[in-house]
């Protein structure tokens, strides 16, 4: 973790302490661009109170990092994102909202949105970490535009007592969005809700999400994919169940309106397979060891990040 | 090395093996012949610890320690290492990460005298051919630096140029290096590749016949089948 730099914008509780700009990147408290950039405007439901403001307007070499944390008890957030990638710009940007104790009892109400220019790519992780007591609502909608990419990793390991997730995707002609989701649920109540809208012709779409429920958790899933034009999508959700009083739900959803577009979709929930514990256990790993290493594969892609820890806050701090 | 005491397995409340009885010394090859479902995956299954394996009665023996009712993964940490016939599929994780985290030695694939490298990087017997699959699993046995080797059914699903070249890599690194051998098979070519010690006829869940001139023992099945070795022609040479 030594190598993670310094969170370009950090929020701790309600109060903005940290921005740091960089050279061709616009940053700003999301209530000044609201301000200062008036066409900012059309892309906040209301004036932002909280929340951030980035604007890529020149390829930047490593991620943006933004941090948004609570420390305090009972403190309420409710940031109000808004990231730009001009055209033709490769952008890589982390983003972390968590809290920092245990019995805080917070709440987060996080609404970002993304827009990707024509041909701009960009690879987006997205780290969640709560506590018990916590109550979170996280938004975020991508709109890409001609031939953009969009490579976004959502990932949360440790899930509040309420987690209320909503992704939703407009592509236009040519663009490709790759999301993945991931989420490991000990204790709490998580519902999740996607819709990719392939609106442009070639548009092309892989949603992926794995969920795995242990203890007393009960995850719900709902993904839908739209085809308005003739795109290509796919939908892949899987759970893994590691207890009797966890629940994963999983109601997948393909609306084509387009005879040329093709929509596709996978799914299943179950355990872990008996016949695999033995296998790895037979390679010297402990049961644990072995549930943990599925599930790490199982997680995947989201987890080759450092080594499959979410970054704590503080060291970006 | 290790020895098997009159053991009798039962499986889902199926009695499958009954008074099994086998020892093999330091080094040494054996080869476990019989037909399909005569339990000699069920013993391979049982002395790996697998809990749906119920031992029944008997003992299992490793130089020297009662291991018959030690967890699977003690059993890999005392040295025993199976090559599953059809290893599971392990999603989303790479050979290569599965190899480091079991490896007790580090080696280089250069020196096999085959390799399907690429694999390494693909998820673990995840669409793997027979060739991968056999060699994937010989890797992560080597890797493990074992004392005592089962291979079940190890030439399953392999041509014959790949099987010269496995068994070939299993000189190299497991006899060569004194480490003991259980070749579970019903075929004979990777007999003539290893040249066992000493051959058992397992049929009905019972070991009939033990012989150290392997040669003659397949010639005998060859010619009259595996019920042949049950009346007794065959002299016990090594029980």
């Amino acid at each position: 973790m030594k190598n993670v730099r310094k969170a370009n914008f950090l929020q701790v509780n309600n109060e903005i302490r940290r921005l740091l700009a960089e050279e061709g990147v616009i940053m700003l408290p999301s209530s000044q661009a609201y301000k200062k950039l008036k066409w900012t405007r059309d892309h906040f439901e209301q004036k932002p109170e909280e929340g951030y403001f980035i604007w890529v307007k020149k390829q930047i070499s490593h991620p943006l990092t933004t941090c948004i944390a609570i420390s305090s008890p009972k403190i309420s957030q409710n940031p109000r994102n808004l990231i730009v990638i001009e055209k033709g710009v490769k952008a890589e940007v982390h983003s972390i909202c968590n809290t920092m104790k245990k019995s805080l009892y917070g709440s987060h109400i996080g609404r970002t949105k993304v827009i990707l220019k024509e041909q701009s790519t960009l690879q987006m992780r997205h780290f969640h970490k709560w506590e018990r007591g916590d109550v979170v609502s996280s938004s975020i909608h991508f709109h890409l535009e001609k031939e953009a990419k969009l490579y976004h990793v959502y990932k949360c390991l440790v899930v509040p007592e309420e987690l209320k997730t909503e992704l939703n995707s407009f592509l236009d002609s040519s663009s490709s969005a790759n999301i993945e989701t991931a989420v490991l649920a000990k204790r709490g109540n998580i519902n999740m809700y996607d819709s990719t809208f392939l609106n442009g012709e070639e548009a092309s779409a892989t949603i992926r999400i794995r969920m795995v429920a242990d203890q007393d958790s009960k995850i719900t899933s709902h993904s839908k994919l739209i085809a308005n034009n003739a795109g290509i999508g796919h939908l892949d959700c899987m759970g893994l169940l590691l207890s009797e009083k966890s629940s994963i739900s999983t109601v997948p959803e393909l609306i084509n309106k387009n005879k040329n577009a093709t929509l596709t979709h996978e799914a299943s929930v179950g355990r872990i397979s008996q016949e695999a514990l033995n296998y790895l256990r037979s390679r010297g790993l402990t049961e644990d060891g072995a549930i943990d290493f599925i599930i790490t594969g199982f997680l995947r892609k989201t987890v080759f990040v450092y080594k499959g820890r979410v970054p704590p806050s503080k060291n970006y701090m | 090395m290790i020895k098997i005491e009159n053991l009798s397995v039962k499986v889902h409340e199926q009695n499958i093996l009954e008074g099994v009885s086998l020892e093999i010394k330091e080094g040494e090859i054996h080869a476990l012949l019989g037909p399909n479902a005569s339990g000699k995956s069920t013993l391979a299954y049982a002395i790996m610890g697998f809990p749906e394996y119920e031992v029944t009665s008997g003992k299992i023996w490793l130089e020297g320690k009662d291991i018959t009712n030690l967890p699977i993964e003690e059993r890999a940490k005392l040295g025993i290492a199976l090559a599953f016939q059809n290893p599971p599929s392990i999603k989303g994780v790479t050979l290569s990460t599965l190899l480091k985290t079991i490896s007790k030695q580090t080696f280089n694939l250069k020196d096999f005298p085959i390799s399907f490298s690429e694999i390494l990087e693909r998820e673990i017997n995840v669409g793997y051919s027979g060739g991968e699959r056999k060699f994937s699993e010989l890797l992560q046995i080597i890797s493990m630096k074992p004392s005592f080797v089962i291979l079940d059914e190890f030439d399953a699903g392999l041509d014959i140029i790949n099987l010269e070249k496995l068994t070939s890599a299993i000189q190299d690194r497991l006899i060569c290096n004194d480490i003991s051998i259980l070749l579970v098979t019903h075929r004979g070519n990777i007999l003539n590749f290893l040249e066992p010690d000493v051959a058992h006829v397992m049929l009905d869940g019972k070991i009939v016949c033990t012989m150290d001139d392997w040669r003659k023992m397949w010639r005998t099945i060859r010619r009259y089948g595996y019920e042949k070795c049950k009346e007794g022609k065959l002299s016990s040479s090594k029980q």
